[in-house]
């Protein structure tokens, strides 16, 4: 293999693919990318097993081939050369050689062969949704994915085809995140697949807001072209769970109140909160919120806002930290909060909306 | 490869006659007195010496019939063990107050890393002297210090000025400190050991220092080259800090020195069992575990991972700590282990509720609850797992 580039026809497509390259691999190909040069053309492809990126310009390529080599040294020559350098890259025996201008780089190289591509994903269907709209869905949710959870399939996102709407959901057992939106064609069958939190979060970094997505979905992986860039993730074998039973359907007590002056005083609650629980005390009176919080050392903290309730008066704690990400992920002026109980699920939303919402269980204070 | 950072300041506190020190303390007529603390029965063997009855040629690890024959007179105490835990527990905190990086060897032993404390405690040597001087003022008991570079010469120091002594030797001094001891000084060094190297006609580290590769290989094999390093002082282990103080830990050093995977493993199980029946009666749940592993030759290793959501369940937590010494086995095949831990962290006892389970977490799962039960009943070891089956066989 041989071709000539500049450093960044190289270095933006590593840039793009380099998320997933780890540095401690047990595997010695995964700390490598893979490069494959042909028809005017360089590939470069990272995987950790569980999400494959691969990310394509244009180059002259004097000898096709393919060949693997460290990912993350790789990028920190590209990195450190001047900007515009001409860059000549060719393998010698089990080496690599990269020239450019007077600097002269040889790196170590295993073979393409040992790289473990995913190739043909076996696609059910193709969502097609405007980019966008996906990348909002994930925006919204994201952020409730369990991390490393023994209920290994919540460390991922839900999505979910039924008929014209597409629907994303997360949950890492104490709180739920829910977002829908439109396909531009229906979907040709109901599907449930659960997208690996590293996938998602690799998604989200490519994702723009122009054009349409296509989105293949396979019975285990799923394939998208963004850009340049093809992504590639496993799914998570696993049943999620049913969402759709702790969603409370008919709260019977609702309050609406300002969003931004609620977070605010959340916030500043919050300040003297138990650092590590981040418990919250929530009292409910007609038209009247009251914030209460303590920690350890005994200090506290109180706070009021004026909401518009009707109903019993009510007491129940929540972890704040859950009620901010959910506000600062809605976008209305106002925002309805449903409540139950102290020991029941809160429902928090749009007033009257139901394209997205989120669902966080109390915490006994 | 050996580190090449900053000079190293650490310190081994060694409490002077632990157990027979306090029960003087406690009870003045004592003052003074030859006082063994040890079982008294049969085979008891002697725990501690005053050093009124050391004189005599007791020592700890006696049998008790031994000491009594070369002092008669002594007076015998059985010990108190929660007593002296409590105490122990009492001189760990005060050396928390100046280092976190605290390595237990036992209640009344520790190596203590105080490079990083330097800048805001004084030098090593200002710190010696403080905690020498808060452990008198907290429990009037005495403490000798050695202060070296690495954790071997700071062991050997704190030996050369006992009782209440304070031992500094520096990088410099080291070889002609170390040269003229005995050999038996060499911590690490057994009696049987000791004697073969003495009968070389080694009695010195010097000589042990000195002595060629072909007169110590068949005493110490492949060790042969780290034994000569120990004699010239030269250590680089590190210390390894205790298990955090705001963690509940279970572990056991091994009567013999264990290599079989599947015993460790089952040994592993039991401690992890234990660890989580304590995180039960707390009421509270962790989110860490961590596995402790000390090879035979005292190199101590920690491996932890997170978990979540944060549980007290034995079998959730069990299997993450015996995922880590699986790790840590398939890295170290055929070593002998001599001590295993379980700790958990990270504790909480605030009750999130799960949008998927019923009650909070603290509820134990129904069969950890009855288990739980059962030995409270009828003892500890009324009712175990399968997986630990290796503790019914003893």
């Amino acid at each position: 293999m041989k071709l000539t580039a500049t450093r960044e026809d190289i270095l933006s497509p590593l840039q793009s693919v380099i998320g997933v390259v780890e540095r401690r691999q047990t595997m010695p190909v995964l700390a490598n990318v893979l490069l494959s040069a042909r028809d005017e053309r360089l590939s470069i492809t990272g995987t950790d097993l569980e999400v494959e990126l691969m990310a394509t310009s244009t180059v002259s390529v004097q000898s096709g081939g393919d060949i693997t080599v460290p990912g993350r040294k790789l990028l920190d020559i590209f990195k450190a050369l001047p900007e515009k350098t001409s860059v000549t890259l060719s393998t010698e025996g089990d080496r690599v050689s990269l020239r450019a201008g007077r600097s002269r780089f040889t790196l170590s190289s295993l073979s393409a062969t040992e790289f473990p591509l995913v190739d043909e994903i076996n696609a059910q269907q193709t969502l097609t949704v405007a980019q966008g709209e996906f990348r909002r869905l994930i925006d919204k949710t994201h952020f409730s994915m369990a991390q490393q959870d023994v209920r290994y399939y919540l460390n991922g996102m839900l999505l979910e085809t039924e008929g014209k709407s597409l629907r994303a959901v997360a949950t890492d057992g104490h709180r739920l995140a829910l977002c829908e939106t439109e396909l531009a064609e229906r979907a040709k069958s109901p599907q449930q697949v659960i997208v690996p939190r590293k996938g998602v979060l690799e998604l989200q970094r490519i994702l723009g807001t122009e054009g349409n997505l296509e989105l293949a979905v396979g019975t285990n992986h799923v394939r998208a072209q963004v850009g340049n860039v093809r992504f590639t993730s496993k799914l998570i074998d696993g049943r999620f769970p049913e969402y759709g039973r702790v969603i409370p359907t008919n709260p019977s007590k609702v309050l609406e109140a300002d969003r931004d002056a609620l977070r605010h005083a959340l916030q500043r609650t919050a300040i003297l909160s138990n650092e590590k629980y981040r418990g919250i005390r929530l009292m409910l009176r007609p038209d009247l919120l009251t914030l209460q919080a303590h920690n350890p050392e005994q200090e506290e903290a109180e706070d009021q806002i004026e909401v518009s309730y009707k109903g019993d008066e009510l007491e129940v704690g929540f972890n704040v930290n859950y009620l901010l990400e959910a506000l600062a992920a809605i976008d209305s002026e106002k925002v309805e909060i449903g409540l139950t109980d102290a020991n029941s699920s809160c429902l928090i939303r749009t007033p009257g909306a139901t394209a997205a919402r989120y669902v966080v269980m109390p915490m006994r204070l | 490869m050996r580190s090449t950072g900053p000079a190293r300041a650490i310190l081994h506190v060694d409490m002077d006659a632990f157990y027979a020190s306090i029960e003087q303390r406690d009870d003045p007529t004592l003052k003074g007195k030859p006082v063994i603390v040890g079982g008294t029965a049969g085979r008891g063997v002697v725990a501690a010496a005053s050093y009124e009855v050391r004189k005599f040629g007791v020592h700890s690890a006696m049998p008790m019939s031994t000491a009594l024959r070369l002092c008669p007179h002594a007076v015998c105490i059985t010990p108190r063990m929660q007593h002296y835990q409590s105490i122990s527990a009492q001189i760990f905190s005060i050396f928390r107050e100046f280092t976190p990086v605290v390595e237990g060897l036992s209640l009344d032993e520790a190596f203590l890393d105080v490079t990083a404390s330097q800048a805001l405690h004084g030098d090593a040597v200002h710190i010696a002297r403080a905690i020498k001087a808060r452990i008198w003022q907290a429990t009037h008991l005495t403490a000798s210090v050695g202060v070296a570079h690495n954790k071997l010469v700071a062991k050997i120091a704190s030996d050369l000025n006992k009782p209440d002594g304070l031992t500094v030797v520096t990088p410099e001094t080291t070889r002609a400190i170390l040269d003229p001891l005995s050999v038996r000084r060499l911590p690490g060094l057994g009696r049987k050991t000791g004697a073969r190297v003495e009968e070389l006609g080694i009695h010195t580290f010097a000589e042990l220092r000195r002595a060629p590769d072909a007169v110590l290989w068949p005493v110490f094999g492949r060790y042969t080259h780290r034994v000569r390093e120990r004699a010239s002082g030269i250590d680089d282990r590190p210390v390894v800090a205790d298990l955090e103080e705001k963690s509940i830990s279970a572990e056991d050093t091994f009567s013999t020195d264990i290599a079989d995977p599947a015993r460790l493993q089952s040994e592993l199980a039991r401690l992890a069992d234990l660890a989580c029946a304590r995180l039960r009666r707390k009421a509270l749940v962790a989110g860490c575990v961590t596995v402790k592993i000390r090879r035979h030759d005292f190199t101590t290793f920690t491996r932890q991972r997170r978990i979540s959501p944060p549980t007290n369940d034995t079998r959730a937590l069990g299997s993450v700590a015996r995922e880590l010494l699986a790790l840590w086995l398939a890295g170290n095949p055929g070593v002998r282990i001599r001590l295993l831990g379980v700790g958990v962290t990270h504790l909480s006892d605030a009750d999130q509720l799960d949008l998927f389970r019923s009650g909070p977490p603290r509820a134990a799962s129904a069969l950890d609850g009855t288990l739980d039960a059962i030995r409270q009943k009828f003892g500890a070891r009324a009712l175990t797992r399968a997986g630990n089956l290796e503790d019914l066989a003893d």
